[in-house]
């Protein structure tokens, strides 16, 4: 990476494509060849799986039947997003997705700081280290586990926590099958699963934090609450704005297989979200264009508010990430 | 720096696209020339499918006068692969269809498959003309018969109870809808097992998505004299959940659920675990297809090889307070279509449909369902007796051969050696069973046609019915909140469902 950038800080180099300038961008291509080879996997990924398959969403005006092929389906337009924009469900669909994306972006997003600051505090390293361990092993569970694990803990009857839970408050209820506790258990899953992981790069950040800065602060008299608050906080503050430009892009994207594995005839009022949707509508019947549609329409929101929050972050005087 | 990345970034996307471009255009289309070979395209179900010179294929291809070969693909994978199939160039000459699903739907009506109603109905291939006309009505598109369907049993659902808390209680296999209520108040309040304790309970139903698809609780509706799905009401069809007999059924079976004679987790278990209960002396009654019993039985063999004849008791469908009626299955499962793409002319598709008539005769279907007699089975007094040592070939036969399989003429293949004489009187009873209530069973006036509003938007209309009906037996809305979930079924293209059948009703009846 040092060279790279040696590379970059040269002066000169006009923009204007002169023979020099290509001859200069071969010679690079060779001297940097393994970087090159290094990168190819990565933009062989996205080049299959991110921009080919962009292709193919154009079925979304299209109305497409497979044996007539993409080519050969006939151009509809807007109908599909119309349609769906003026489903009955829709409105139940958007509130049931913002209310799971704003769980998930207001309260599992900053416990993953406040696990990450608290990590960071603790002084002994066998501790920290093994710490770290065992919140991350969750994140390799698949959703199938978490899921069965949390049927098996709730289970009505002979579930662990529903047999302790109606020990300690006299509660019988059917957490599993009960529409208010649907988006708890989802944000408890998820708090589960995926805190520990996102540790890692905040704790990254706040290995990049300035010691100095906390010696100085030791002796200047600041506590403990106080170095937290003055100096590791707005240290790592960019990494937070970033992450959470890229989170609120992910707005809509609230996780498929966690809810649908979740979801059952007595809480689906609460459980129905854009993501379902498109399964039921685009592989149970096989409405791709409907579903491709409502999958653009997703991509879509989510492109106008990353483009949003990086826009508010900069007008904090915060770096975006573009 | 970055216009040194854009070199191979845009090298390497022109290189994958004419990759992609290549690997598209495989030769596949067909010509006016006679037929050489068959290609089929088929699930399977066992571990491996079977190669391309395996004895079956070549015994089958000696019958059927064409070099059949196929294409075989996983059964979970198997509808995006026909979709995926139907959409590209190399389309094989017979298709195994598993439902009438949009993609298929619209191929079929854009000219994608041979229309077969004339053919089959010529006499031409005697093994082809069905012996169940209701069946082949079910498997066709509004009036047109795209496929050789793959028969079922028409009966399947049957009342499976635990014989011995039975004969604990001193109580009989039920006969009416009432008898299986006292059955299953009985099982909860009347400690069957008889250790002092409250531990059991009556039914036990799983988490079931949909409606009219075999559910425990479609059952009980088609008892009650709802309907199948649609009901005959005044020269028009109605949805059966628009019946009084469908709300009085509902009513069965919230007192079941509120009295507690139903597991408490109906709306959560995983349909896989549904032995579970039954098997731990939990629950007692299981309203399912009658292979379950037989299931059930192999597994008391292994908890209990003694006294395992005495758990199980099977009975056929129940009378309900209306009148007698049986819940069919669909009677099929899928279809072997013939895409035009592979079969080009009318001489073509005759030859398809000449092997397709071979592939039905008796020894096809011990060939298809057994694997080679004297090989993998030999026949005593009449049944097929396995060869355990080939235990791997049989699977691979019956997990993929089978698959094949049409029988729509009746399937004569040898009967199969059952274990013991318990098990050969179940499989009698079964039998008898099924011809009891197959004289009861009430059919889906609507299932051959196809409603496009339904093709579009059917799961989500079938969900609002399905999840109300939970939401009714589990007392979280009443009366009030069912009406309105019907009502939102009416808004939401349950009008348009209803317009579209009626239509076809009147026009093809």
């Amino acid at each position: 990476m040092t060279t790279v950038l040696e590379v970059d800080r040269e002066p000169g180099a006009p923009p204007s494509r002169t023979p020099a300038r290509r001859r200069r961008l071969w010679t690079d291509a060779v001297r940097y060849r393994w970087l090159f080879l290094l990168m190819l996997p990565g933009v062989l990924y996205f080049v299959l799986f991110r921009f080919w398959p962009m292709y193919g969403a154009r079925i979304a005006f299209k109305n497409y039947i497979p044996f007539l092929g993409i080519d050969g389906s006939e151009w509809v337009g807007l109908t599909h997003f119309r349609e769906f924009l003026s489903n009955p469900d829709f409105p139940r669909l958007l509130e049931n997705t913002l209310i799971l994306a704003g769980l998930s972006l207001f309260i599992a997003f900053p416990l993953t700081i406040v696990l990450a600051l608290l990590l960071n505090e603790l002084r002994l390293q066998i501790l920290k280290r093994t710490v770290q361990t065992l919140v991350y092993i969750p994140h390799f569970l698949s959703w199938t586990v978490v899921v069965s694990i949390t049927a098996l803990l709730f289970a009505i009857g002979n579930g662990p926590l529903w047999t302790f839970l109606g020990w300690a408050f006299g509660t019988d209820a059917n957490f599993l099958a009960d529409p208010d506790w649907f988006r708890p258990l989802i944000l408890m899953q998820e708090v589960w699963k995926n805190t520990g992981w996102g540790t890692i790069i905040f704790l990254a950040a706040l290995a990049g934090v300035d010691q100095e800065q906390y010696e100085a602060a030791v002796i200047d008299g600041a506590g403990r609450w106080q170095r937290v608050w003055h100096i590791t906080i707005p240290s790592i503050l960019p990494t937070i704005v970033v992450l959470l430009i890229l989170q609120t892009g992910q707005i809509l994207n609230t996780g498929f297989e966690q809810i649908y594995l979740m979801s059952n005839s007595l809480n689906r009022t609460v459980a129905d979200v854009f993501d379902t949707y498109v399964y039921f509508a685009g592989i149970e019947q096989g409405a791709y264009s409907y579903s491709t549609a409502v999958g653009l329409f997703k991509a879509i929101v989510g492109l106008v508010l990353i483009f949003g929050t990086n826009w508010l972050a900069k007008r904090f005087n915060q770096q975006g990430i573009f | 720096m970055r216009s040194r990345k854009r070199i191979p970034v845009a090298i390497l996307a022109v290189g994958s696209l004419a990759l992609t471009a290549t690997a598209c255009s495989d030769d596949g289309a067909g010509s006016a020339e006679p037929l050489e070979s068959l290609d089929i395209m088929a699930p399977f179900f066992s571990a491996v499918p079977p190669e391309e010179d395996d004895p079956i294929d070549a015994a089958l291809s000696e019958l059927a006068g064409l070099d059949i070969s196929v294409q075989w693909v996983p059964n979970t994978d198997y509808g995006a692969k026909t979709n995926t199939v139907l959409a590209g160039d190399d389309i094989p000459d017979v298709m195994v269809i598993q439902g009438k699903d949009q993609a298929f739907v619209q191929t079929a009506e854009a000219g994608g498959f041979w229309d077969l109603t004339e053919y089959l109905a010529s006499g031409d291939y005697p093994n082809l003309v069905t012996e169940n006309p209701e069946v082949q009505e079910a498997s066709s598109v509004n009036g047109k018969v795209y496929g050789v369907y793959r028969a079922r049993d028409v009966i399947r659902s049957s009342v499976i109870l635990r014989q011995d808390w039975l004969d604990n209680l001193g109580l009989e296999l039920p006969e009416t809808t009432d008898d299986l209520y006292e059955i299953a108040r009985a099982f909860t309040e009347d400690d069957p097992d008889g250790n002092g304790e409250d531990d059991t309970y009556g039914m036990i139903n799983p988490m079931w998505g949909g409606i009219g698809n075999g559910s425990p609780y479609d059952a009980i509706e088609v008892w009650h004299g709802s309907g199948n799905l649609w009901t005959e009401e005044g020269g028009a069809l109605v949805p059966a959940f628009t019946t009084p007999e469908w709300s009085q059924a509902l009513e069965y079976e919230r007192d079941l659920v509120s009295n507690g004679y139903v597991n408490a987790d109906y709306a959560t278990m995983d349909p896989a675990t549904w032995n579970e209960p039954f098997l731990n002396g939990e629950g007692g009654i299981i309203l399912d297809v009658q292979s379950r019993a037989a299931q059930l039985v192999g597994l008391f063999k292994e908890q209990d090889p003694d006294n395992f004849d005495k758990y199980v008791g099977l009975a056929g469908q129940l009378e309900g307070p209306n009148g007698t009626f049986a819940m069919p299955t669909a009677g099929y499962s899928g279809f072997l279509a013939v895409p035009r793409a592979g079969v080009q002319t009318e001489e073509q598709l005759k030859q398809v449909l000449t092997a397709l008539n071979e592939l039905n005769t008796t020894e096809a279907q011990n060939l298809m369902n057994h694997g080679i007699e004297g090989d993998n089975f030999t026949v005593e007094d009449g049944v097929a007796v396995f060869d355990t040592s080939k235990q791997d070939f049989t699977d691979q036969v019956t997990g993929a051969w089978a698959q094949l399989g049409m029988n729509v003429a009746g399937y004569n293949a040898y009967p199969l050696q059952q274990p013991t004489e318990y098990d050969q009187a179940l499989y009698q009873l079964r039998l008898d069973l099924q011809a009891e209530d197959l004289a009861n069973a009430v059919f889906n006036p609507a299932a051959g046609f196809v409603s496009p509003t339904y093709t579009t938007n059917g799961a989500q209309l079938d969900t609002i019915i399905a999840d109300a009906r939970i939401q009714y037996i589990a007392g979280q809305i009443d009366e009030a909140g069912l009406q309105a979930a019907i009502d939102n079924w009416h808004a939401s293209g349950g009008d348009e469902v209803t317009q579209e059948i009626n239509d076809l009703y009147a026009e093809l009846n």
